[in-house]
């Protein structure tokens, strides 16, 4: 039983109204400019995972890219240019891609997560602002720490495959100069026959005797198709025939060749890996608010992209294709931009070896960029439905 | 023009708080059940009760920090949660232990708090922390603060919103006496100032200091509320009566009938008589003593005390129910 006894309530003590209402929107589902920037700076003050993201955006590229300028700049025999287009693909798809996603996602597990454990959703609850905007408050602060990262790591790799660029390109194991026309090549070819008849890929059977062997069984290199019987040396018009005739042949291998990245594909991909990167900051967010807490959050979102979805999107299952395709690690694939080695540890597409993304299960740019939206509004949905009924 | 209307309505009601038939569960639990409460405006409120009646949950029910299950709730005229954004705009908490982020400063923690609330409220950070005295630690860590600190710090945060209502849950925690003082005095300048200050507390005797008025609750109920001095002028009359033969002036009382609950030691009686009783039945015990041949060397009323009177009323005091 309530037992009550009446409260005489004395007349309120003068005191000015609070002002309120002017430029107060806390009702507000929209995040204040000043939400936005006290939260990069929650987010900037942590250090350890501030130096991880700065570690894996910028210091693995920068640390890897200056022991290749300084073993080149000391035995340039022995150890190739720093940069270079092969570098950079290599760089991009191998570590920016993949790392960047997960370090990306940490941050957004870590906003998602922290102000409840460390106990202060409620204080923040308690003044009265919507928590719908808490929550929306967090994915502008998070892109603004992440997307700078990783241009100025993607920037780092890019300078440096530009201005360390190798002066020949190397195909096949022939040096040969960038940018030939394709007569241009074929001239070359004229004037270089021993390295286009022994270096570059031939598979058709040859009429002259290549001064570097005589094929199987000769004891010499194996490039070639079979030579034509008998030891006599070829004349040289015929060797340079058959250089100009392999030039030919192989002058649209050579065409997709680059001393380094152009600059179409350069800005393409920083797009793209910004792209992956903001993917991992909003799906990391969404998964860190749903469970409350970090480190499952960030091991979930690790297991996705590492283990996942490279199965996922290799694996041939007749009956859950259309399952496979909405993974969105399969779908940001399908928009990498041409000419770099698959993602995820595909590799072997770089140095335009054709379309590595043919080499997954195949997907339209429309139901990839569908499945791109879909993940990010998901998401951000259930963080933020489970952000606005959480008990805080 | 709505702000304008519901800045009338929080002017009007004369309650900080008004709650009506609060229910909250959690699973069979009944956390807070049936519960009626009024904070008049401008005082300071006890919410007193011992550890798991349910005093932290209410707060956080009328919060809006979880669901309520039943009832009806206002802060300061606003009905919760149906304006709760504009109701919490005049309101400052701090619940349960206070805790903020380890790695900023208490400054930094602040300006946090500040830009979810009204823009006037990044001006106020400098004064709070001067008021609540952690001004010159105010750019360190907060995880290098010790607990009274940290209660310091939540005071500041509740005071960056320049609140009508502050609703402080065991605001003495970690407090060393000197600092449980400067709190009393902190509390009692905001209730100065036209505050409403609702102090939830289990340490009787700084509610005591501290408020004009209580809410007692048990078992999640609120049993008595009203203001102290009404609510201890209804608690019984405790004599302290220093005499010879302690046994035979008991049985001497007894057979009275002035209805006092005696209890005899080597020392004396300890008699406890019913609330309103008058100066002239106290005279009458000691007559009756006397006439009895009894030698009495001293008789005092002692006075109640809210601790007295909140282990009678509550659950702590007498069988297990």
């Amino acid at each position: 039983m309530t037992i009550t006894s009446d409260l005489g309530a004395p007349a309120p003590a003068p005191r000015p109204a609070i002002a309120t209402g002017h430029g107060d929107r806390r009702g507000s589902w929209l995040p204040t400019g000043a939400m936005i920037t006290t939260r990069i700076m929650e987010l900037r003050r942590r250090r350890g995972l501030m130096a991880s993201l700065i570690l894996v955006n910028v210091g693995i590229p920068t640390i890897f890219l200056t022991i290749r300028l300084l073993l080149h700049a000391f035995d340039p025999s022995s150890y190739g240019p720093a940069g270079g287009y092969n570098v950079f693909t290599g760089l991009v798809a191998g570590v920016m891609y993949v790392f960047g996603f997960i370090v990306a996602a940490t941050l957004g597990c870590t906003a998602g997560s922290i102000d409840l454990t460390e106990g202060m959703f409620r204080h923040l609850v308690v003044t009265g602002r919507s928590r719908l905007a808490l929550y929306l408050a967090r994915i502008p602060a998070g892109l603004a720490i992440v997307a700078p990262l990783v241009a100025i790591g993607f920037t780092v790799v890019c300078a440096v495959c530009v201005v360390a660029a190798p002066t020949r390109i190397n195909y096949g194991g022939a040096s040969v100069p960038a940018g030939l026309t394709q007569t241009g090549f074929q001239t070359w070819a004229a004037d270089h026959p021993d390295q286009a008849i022994c270096d570059l890929p031939y598979n058709q059977p040859i009429t002259v005797n290549p001064p570097c062997g005589p094929g199987p069984g000769g004891g010499g290199p194996v490039r070639k198709g079979p030579a034509p019987a008998g030891g006599q040396p070829s004349s040289p018009a015929a060797l340079q025939a058959q250089a100009v005739q392999i030039a030919a042949h192989d002058y649209s291998g050579y065409k997709a060749l680059f001393l380094y990245p152009s600059d179409s594909l350069m800005i393409k991909t920083g797009l793209w890996i910004e792209l992956e990167a903001a993917i991992g900051l909003i799906v990391g967010l969404g998964l860190g608010s749903l469970l409350g807490q970090r480190t499952v959050a960030v091991i979930l979102m690790i297991v996705l992209e590492v283990i996942l979805t490279p199965i996922l999107s290799r694996a041939h299952l007749p009956h859950l294709s259309n399952l496979q395709r909405s993974v969105v690690g399969l779908a940001t694939a399908h928009l990498e931009p041409g000419g770099l080695p698959l993602p995820f540890g595909g590799g072997g597409g770089g140095g335009g070896g054709g379309n590595p993304v043919n080499r997954i299960l195949s997907e339209s740019t429309t139901v990839a960029v569908c499945v791109i939206i879909a993940w990010l509004v998901v998401w951000s949905v259930v963080g933020a439905w489970r952000m606005m009924t959480r008990d805080a | 023009m709505t702000a304008e209307v519901s800045g009338e309505r929080a002017a009007d009601s004369k309650w900080a708080v008004e709650i009506h038939g609060l229910v909250k569960r959690f699973g069979e639990n009944v956390a807070v059940n049936g519960v009626d409460l009024l904070v008049p405006r401008g005082c300071a409120f006890g919410y007193l009760g011992p550890n798991g009646a349910g005093k932290t949950t209410l707060i956080r029910v009328v919060l809006g920090l979880t669901h309520a299950d039943a009832g009806t709730m206002s802060l300061l005229g606003f009905p919760v949660p149906a304006q709760r954004d504009v109701a919490l705009a005049r309101v400052g908490a701090i619940v349960d232990e206070p805790r903020f982020h380890g790695h900023l400063t208490g400054r930094q923690n602040l300006q946090l708090l500040a830009a979810a609330r009204e823009p006037a409220a990044r001006g106020r950070i400098e004064p709070s922390l001067e008021r609540v005295g952690i001004l010159h630690r105010a750019d360190d860590r907060v995880s290098k603060y010790s607990m009274g600190m940290r209660q310091r710090l939540g005071v500041a945060a509740c005071l960056i919103g320049d609140p009508e209502l502050l609703i402080l849950d065991e605001p003495m925690n970690g407090l060393d006496p000197a600092g449980m003082q400067e709190m009393r005095e902190m509390i009692l300048s905001l209730v100065a100032e036209g505050r409403t200050v609702v102090l939830s507390s289990h340490l009787l005797d700084e509610v005591e200091r501290t408020c004009d008025a209580v809410a007692i609750v048990d078992r999640g109920q609120v049993i008595r509320q009203g203001s102290i001095s009404d609510l201890l002028a209804g608690s019984s009359v405790a004599l302290q009566v220093e005499c010879s033969e302690p046994d035979r002036a008991r049985a001497l009382l007894e057979t009275t009938a002035i209805g006092a609950d005696v209890n005899a030691s080597e020392l004396g009686l300890g008699i406890s008589l019913p609330s309103g009783t008058s100066r002239e039945i106290i005279a009458e015990v000691n007559r009756i003593l006397v006439d009895g041949g009894i030698s009495v060397y001293r008789l005092q009323q002692v006075q109640a005390s809210l601790e007295s009177w909140f282990l009678q009323v509550t659950s702590r005091l007498g069988a297990p129910q």
